[in-house]
């Protein structure tokens, strides 16, 4: 029965024009998206091989150098640039880089990957000096935001479905229809089943027909293979179903409401707009005022009144700090040493404004953490945090690269900065042995339970959504009225 | 076949269906006359089941229409004032579909065409989309629609108003024909001639109430106006 | 005729009680998103001021100190809130807060706030131009999608049209009582609005700017007349009720939320630009071998010093009446200053083509149009910021050039103990900001008000063309 009632919606859409317009506008789109998003990803990847190049070619420089000051330096060499020089090699000429490549499904949501830096230049400074710095972007683009997959499924998808479905009954009831189909010995919910089942798989190949292409042909095969990225398609394909499906009960409950077709537009675009414009913009302004970020305009003041207090007492704290760190001095220590003293007053400064600094971070995670909370108020909210994440352009993956950034940074100033101390000489071996960012995906499964546990949330909405449209559907007249 | 037994139905306390009771059986032809809002609409509604009823019953065959409406949904036809269909499907695709849905989904597209021979449609018109159909092709469809299930009863909510002369005519014979294959026909109709020609029985309503009942052999034309007349007089 | 026909439009929406409620929920959202724009906008302009000071108090009070040192330490510039960023904030949350004016570099923008929120950020901030551009529209829509439609279904179209009133009064006649709907919710908040900018103004010494606050208030207005006449004109001809809304929604998605993501990529790929690596490692390599690859930094020290010593008629630098040092730190920072003026400029040009490109698609979505306006006149735009990083950059040029100047004037040649007395630092006058004038800004924007002025003519056109050819 219900393959009869699938075959003649399906006769139905397919003889309806403008439903071919929106579907092959809502394809292209797609299709555009995840060529945007691909091109994105192929700039960062680039963007890393080539601070990977730099790297390496430098440090080919530096140790072919060595070689050649030994043999003779030039006369007016300044310790900055020499490359023997720990403090030089540590601080300046020796930078390394810190990056976090794309996860596989990263082209399919750009996220936050546009705003957040995916690279930095680590150096025995404070971390500050690095972490601050941003990829070039026009500011009026980042607004905008981007033509992604995750925008085309989060804004334009429900719309396409709120399209097909809207009048799924009132429509037939305008017509008359409805009541020449009930007077055949079938149910209102049978009907309601079949139309709905129809256009479900309709849209859910048009969302993920495309899908494939980008996993098999362009990434060529590899994308698939790499770590986490079945599984993290597995995820994106189960996020969109579970979306598709809400707007569909969504619809469900707004046909059994009896309205006319009009009225049920106006409610469903009304409905979208609440979940998908208000409600996410609202929550974003209750979040910032719950748990401000404080300025970090004040964060600046504070940082450099704490750096030139130290730096007043340089002598003093270089002192002190070698009277705490006497692994660091062998023998006596030159109290006139400026790349020490710089340390050690750098090393006073960073655990002073080390309260204030942690301040952001607090608060950021205390936001995240009630934005978290608070996701399950809107459908969307849910999808955006679970696309990002299964992309890996969320904050989630971000702040793991933060934390491994930081680690790499003890490395790289336990690296260097006691050869400052200790005068050492850097050579060829000392470049070759200096610490490397290797890159730590994050824990897969785990980010899978944060995924599955955000679509449990609408996967309830749906399930609410549905079981009333069905309920009130017995309440429907195929008469109108 | 039809039977209605003390079936009521009120409208925001208004009495919409007063105690009815009828019973139509295989072969008769029941035309239920009467102003607009005595009730005709509101009867064939409660043997849809499109309304629930608040007293009494309506069978079918012997089934209880509010219980079981799926089942007394296999025996019957429907052919409202105006048989919609769906007008981006051709005519022969509507009538393979509600058939389908009836249950007889075997026909091939030969038997469905005998389905348009049979109520006069053209062949090389139901390949066209509905949407250029005529009412009087429409309402043909219907019937075919009909024929197709092999419906036992048939509702007919004023089926020929607003069609011309000759095509009501043409679907008078047809309903003739069906009624003469054993169908029983409840229609409600404004259209006394059509009623006195088409008919078995006449039944005439007011205000909810069947108040007059008929045998159509037993009265002429003008007895029929007169009777109704006077019927809608006091 | 047009005034009765407007009176029953108003009165029978105000009875609607449906769209009244989305009037009162749109109306509500605008007043109080001006009410947080304001809030926080006050909020950074204290806090920016402050620091400001702080800044300035942290300078002045380096006492006795290596010239060049100083220079290192340099200054922070904030930027300023623009009296009407409350209205509109603009890419403000994306372009970072201050910059570090330091020797030897023109450094970019810190902190964007945008990277201190969650990702709910990016479903957009909820501001006064958030509920002017994007809801608004949509509750025009809502109000005036059946506007003739459905007068037609419900029959009493063709009883109007059958008293002899023409289409065009009727249209107008409906233009107008929809604007005395969109009257309720527009005056109240245009009068709080200059309130609130007049406290500002207040706030920041500045004076009320009437004609930024009334070309923003037109600007406005234009672009929702443009939603007006659209909906009455697809109303006119749609075949029903429920198409004119579907074509209607359908241009509100392409304007809102199509086109202006798909310009921003689209321009991007038109005009990209280089990663912040790719760009810093030019900047930094021009330095270092000079602009046209054949003068490198060494060389025009050399130079440098033979020009130094035959301008003076003298054979060592130590004879030299300046010091070396000085003119060679300030020859530096010249020839870095051209380095970064063509790289930034450069990379800022390809910014503002950018932003050209969204300007020109705004012939497909007025909304492009009116945005760009918007942060234009609320001095939130890029171009905008773009002016500030070079008043800043102009200043740290300043700055440093007055301490290269002690240095060549006071320090004598090859003394790298010398200090500076602690009052050279008064010598360098505190930064200050002048925001560009109304009409550069309408210039730069002169494309977008093109597009948005068409739009309105384009759309009056349209509605009066589909009313005269309406469906009966």
């Amino acid at each position: 029965m219900l393959i009869h009632i699938i075959k003649n919606e399906w006769r139905n859409l397919r003889a309806d024009k403008t439903l071919w317009l929106v579907a092959g506008l809502f394809a292209v789109s797609v299709a555009y998206a995840m060529f945007n998003g691909l091109a994105w990803t192929n700039f960062q990847r680039q963007t890393i091989a080539e601070a990977a190049a730099e790297d390496s070619e430098r440090y080919d420089a530096l140790k072919k150098q060595i070689v050649e000051y030994e043999r003779s330096a030039p006369e007016k060499l300044s310790r900055f640039s020499d490359p023997r020089d720990p403090a030089a090699a540590g601080r300046n000429i020796g930078q390394k880089y810190a990056a976090m490549s794309p996860a596989p499904l990263a082209s399919l949501s750009i996220g936050q990957s546009d705003l957040l830096p995916y690279y930095f230049k680590i150096s025995t400074r404070s971390q500050q000096t690095f972490t601050a710095n941003d990829e070039l972007e026009n500011p009026t683009n980042l607004l905008a935001g981007r033509f992604d997959v995750a925008f085309v499924v989060i804004y334009l998808l429900p719309l396409l479905i709120l399209v097909l479905s809207y009048n799924f009954l009132s429509g037939e009831r305008e017509a008359g229809t409805l009541p020449m189909l009930l007077a055949q010995p079938i149910s209102l919910r049978s009907v309601v089943l079949g139309k709905i089942a129809l256009r479900f798989a309709v849209v859910t190949v048009l969302a993920l027909g495309f899908h494939p292409l980008v996993f098999f042909l362009i990434g060529g095969g590899k994308l698939l293979t790499a770590e986490g990225a079945l599984l993290g398609a597995v995820l994106w394909a189960a996020a969109i179903v579970a979306y598709i499906a809400f707007w569909f009960a969504l619809a469900i409950a707004v046909n059994a409401f009896n309205w006319k077709s009009a009225t049920n537009a106006i409610a469903l675009a009304a409905v979208w707009l609440l979940f998908v414009i208000l409600i996410p913009s609202l929550t974003g302004v209750l979040v910032t005022s719950v748990y401000p970020v404080p300025s970090r305009v004040e964060m600046i003041g504070a940082m450099r009144d704490a750096s030139s207090d130290a730096s007043a007492r340089g002598s003093q704290i270089l002192a002190k700090y070698t009277e705490d760190h006497p692994e660091l001095v062998q023998g006596e220590y030159d109290p006139n040493d400026a790349a020490a003293r710089t340390y050690a007053v750098q090393e006073t400064v960073d655990r002073e404004v080390q309260p204030i600094l942690a301040i952001y971070d607090e608060q950021l995670q205390k936001q995240q953490n009630l934005a978290n909370n608070l996701r399950f108020l809107s459908p969307a909210m849910v999808m955006q945090e679970a696309l990002n994440d299964i992309s890996g352009t969320g904050n989630a993956r971000y702040r793991h690269f933060l934390a491994q950034v930081k680690i790499f940074h003890a490395e790289w100033q336990n690296y260097f900065i006691p050869r400052v101390f200790q005068k050492a000489r850097v050579t060829a071996a000392t470049y070759d042995a200096a610490p490397r960012f290797v890159w730590q995906e994050e824990n897969s499964p785990a980010v899978a339970r944060r995924v599955l546990f955000g679509l449990l949330g609408i996967i309830a909405f749906t399930l609410a959504a549905a079981a009333f449209g069905f309920s009130a559907i017995r309440r429907y007249s195929a008469i109108g009225g | 076949m039809l039977k209605a037994i003390n079936l009521t139905k009120n409208y925001n306390g208004a009495t919409a269906l007063d105690d009815l009771n009828l019973n139509i059986n295989a072969g008769e032809v029941f035309c239920l006359l009467g102003a607009n809002g005595a009730g005709k609409t509101t009867t064939i509604n409660l043997f849809l089941d499109f309304i629930a009823p608040d007293g009494g019953k309506a069978l079918i065959k012997g089934f209880d229409v509010a219980e079981q409406p799926l089942e007394t949904k296999k025996y019957l036809a429907y052919i409202p004032e105006q048989v919609n269909l769906y007008k981006n499907l051709s005519g022969l695709e509507n009538l393979e579909y509600f058939s389908a849905l009836a249950g007889q989904d075997r026909y091939t597209k030969e038997d469905l065409l005998g389905f348009f021979d049979e109520v006069g449609l053209r062949r090389e018109a139901a390949e066209n989309r509905v949407s250029t159909y005529s009412k009087g092709m429409r309402q043909k469809v219907g019937i075919a629609i009909a024929l197709a299930k092999r419906a036992e009863a048939l509702l007919l909510d004023e089926p020929t108003s607003g069609l011309d002369p000759k095509a009501s005519n043409e679907f008078s014979e047809l309903l003739k024909k069906l009624s003469g294959r054993g169908c029983a026909v409840l229609m409600a109709t404004h259209d006394l001639f059509r009623a006195k020609e088409s008919g078995t029985r006449v039944g005439i309503m007011r205000h909810g109430r069947l108040i007059t009942e008929l045998s159509t052999d037993e009265i002429g034309h003008a007895d029929l106006e007169r009777i109704y007349l006077e019927n809608m007089r006091n | 005729m047009i005034y009765k026909i407007a009176h029953k439009e108003f009165i029978e929406t105000l009875r609607d009680r449906r769209f009244f409620v989305a009037a009162l929920i749109v109306g509500g959202l605008l007043l109080v998103s001006l009410a947080l724009g304001w809030q926080h906008s006050r909020q950074i302009e204290r806090q920016h001021e402050a620091a400001a000071e702080m800044t300035r108090k942290q300078w002045l009070s380096q006492g006795e100190k290596a010239p060049h040192s100083a220079a290192h330490y340099g200054v922070y510039a904030f930027k300023p809130q623009m009296p009407l960023a409350f209205v509109d904030r603009g890419v403000e949350a994306y372009t970072g807060v201050a910059v570090w004016l330091e020797a030897h570099k023109q450094n970019d923008f810190r902190y964007r706030s945008a990277a201190d929120q969650t990702a709910l950020a990016r479903f957009g901030e909820l501001t006064a131009a958030t509920v002017l551009q994007i809801l608004l529209p949509l509750l025009i829509i809502l109000l005036a999608f059946n506007a003739f439609a459905g007068e037609r279904e419900s029959g009493t179209l063709r009883q109007v049209l059958s008293l002899g009133v023409s289409a065009k009064n009727l249209a107008f006649g409906k233009v107008l009582g929809l604007t005395g709907v969109l009257a309720l919710l527009l005056v109240p908040a245009v009068l709080i609005g200059a309130v609130a900018l007049m406290l500002n103004g207040d706030e920041a010494g500045e004076p009320f700017n009437a004609a930024r606050f009334a070309l923003l208030v037109i600007g406005y207005l234009l672009y929702l007349s443009v939603f007006v006449f659209v909906s009455l004109a697809v109303s006119a001809r749609a075949s029903s009720s429920r198409f004119a809304l579907l074509v209607l929604l359908g241009f509100w998605i392409t304007s809102c939320l199509i086109v202006p993501r798909a310009a921003t990529d689209i321009a991007r790929r038109i005009y990209p630009t280089a990663s912040a690596l790719e760009f810093a490692a030019q900047m930094e390599n021009d330095i270092k071998n000079g602009t046209d690859g054949h003068n490198p930094s060494d060389k025009r020290l050399a130079d440098l010093k033979n020009e130094a010593m035959q301008q003076y008629g003298v054979s060592r630098l130590e004879d030299l009446p300046v010091n070396f040092d000085g003119i060679a730190l300030q020859a530096g920072e010249d020839f870095g200053n051209q380095v970064f003026d063509e790289h930034y400029g450069n990379l800022w040009n390809q910014f503002e083509r950018q932003d050209k490109v969204r300007q020109l698609a705004a012939v497909l979505a007025p909304q492009l149009a009116a945005s760009s306006l918007s942060r234009g006149l609320a001095g939130t735009d890029f171009a905008q910021h773009r002016d500030f990083a070079i008043a800043a950059e102009n200043h740290r040029r300043l700055l440093i050039r007055t301490i290269n100047e002690d240095t060549m004037k006071n320090a004598r040649y090859g003394d790298t103990k010398y200090v500076a007395s602690a009052n050279l630092w008064e010598k360098v006058p505190e930064f200050q900001y002048a925001a560009p004038e109304t009409a550069a800004i309408l210039k730069k924007q002169s494309g977008g008000i093109l597009v948005l002025f068409g739009w309105f003519v384009v759309s009056i056109l349209l509605m009066i063309w589909a009313t005269a050819r309406m469906r009966v």
